[in-house]
């Protein structure tokens, strides 16, 4: 679910982007964050924790908590919440805590 | 004080407070609104304009103790959770607090929880006389607790299981951080060292607050006197070579 209108701000829609997250293809809009989009689209598993391997979703939103720690065009440990959505971008959900390249 | 703890000074909260003969009188709003601000829903929500009019929008408000009938409309309003309304004479021996609350689940009415002081600790034990909960505004929950602590407490807690989770990044529960202190781990970095906490992908933003306050209840000591133990960010060795290479920009 998207705001479609609000009484305070004026919500520009930006252009209508596509990017695929482990796999499944999913539209977006190009001023969105990863995360967000991945809400809009239903998927509320960002991640899993370490040791336990609890999931973990959109929590904090602002950058601050990394439970939405993803791999983003092969970079691991990419903020979803705070990395805006890119046309092709390919978004993987990561095991573990990730590879440095 | 206020300004780095959030908690008011002892001399902030006795101006807050009506005189004792009025509190004698029946239940009174007590608003400790200490900073200018730009918010004034207070003062429209009250029918009787016991809080007087602003002149301007930054003012904090003011009360006409004598209008007041401590019916509640400004409790379920501020949304700085600022007011309380106390009835000293609720019943021989307890005062009855009505206060905003703004977690779930609420409590149920009978319910017996811990009353918390400022700094959310717990002092005593509270019973629940009554829950409103209005549409759209703030549920505002009655209490009985001991006369002499209407100064005190400005909170509640349900007590719960203690399966909740402290540290996201590593999953570590309340139960755990408890039984670590009670062993007499009893700083930040010495529970940071048994446990990881802090040590995962969000660096202890989320879990070191939570720690710090399980500390100070557990040690009997504010947290300003706590330290939030040493930050040694993740770090990854480079050569000099690679940050002058670095894109071949000046």
């Amino acid at each position: 679910m998207r705001i479609s209108e609000h009484p305070i701000l004026d919500l520009k829609r930006s252009s209508p982007v596509k990017f695929t997250f482990d796999g499944t293809e999913i539209s977006a809009f190009d001023n969105e964050t990863i995360a967000v989009a991945l809400h809009a689209a239903g998927i509320r598993t960002l991640s899993h924790s370490v040791n336990k391997h609890r999931p973990r979703g959109l929590y904090c939103a602002i950058g601050n908590c990394s439970s939405c720690v993803m791999i983003v065009d092969g970079e691991a440990n990419v903020k979803t919440c705070i990395t805006l959505v890119q046309d092709g971008m390919v978004v993987e959900s990561q095991k573990g805590k990730g590879n440095l390249q | 004080m206020l300004e780095k703890t959030g908690v008011p000074t002892e001399t902030q909260i006795d101006s807050a407070f009506p005189n004792e003969t009025r509190l004698n009188e029946g239940p009174v709003a007590v608003i400790e609104c200490f900073q200018p601000i730009p918010c004034n829903p207070c003062a429209m929500a009250c029918p009787r304009q016991a809080i007087l009019p602003f002149a301007d929008i930054n003012d904090v408000p003011v009360m006409d103790n004598d209008k007041c009938n401590g019916c509640g409309l400004c409790v379920m309003k501020c949304p700085g959770l600022a007011i309380i309304v106390v009835d000293i004479n609720w019943s021989e021996t307890k005062a009855l607090i009505k206060l905003p609350y703004e977690f779930r689940p609420l409590p149920q009415k009978g319910q017996i929880l811990h009353a918390l002081d400022r700094e959310g600790h717990p002092i005593a034990n509270a019973e629940v006389i009554n829950v409103i909960v209005p549409a759209n505004k703030t549920p505002v929950i009655s209490i009985a607790v001991d006369k002499d602590l209407i100064k005190k407490v400005r909170n509640i807690c349900i007590p719960e299981d203690n399966d909740s989770i402290v540290c996201r990044c590593s999953d570590i529960t309340v139960a755990d951080i408890q039984s670590f202190i009670a062993q007499g781990y009893t700083s930040v970095d010495e529970l940071k060292r048994i446990t990881r906490l802090g040590m995962g992908a969000c660096q202890g933003r989320t879990c070191i607050p939570l720690v710090m306050r399980e500390l100070s209840t557990a040690l009997k000591k504010p947290i300003s006197e706590l330290t939030s133990g040493t930050h040694r960010p993740i770090v990854k060795s480079m050569k000099l070579g690679d940050v002058a290479a670095y894109g071949g920009k000046s």
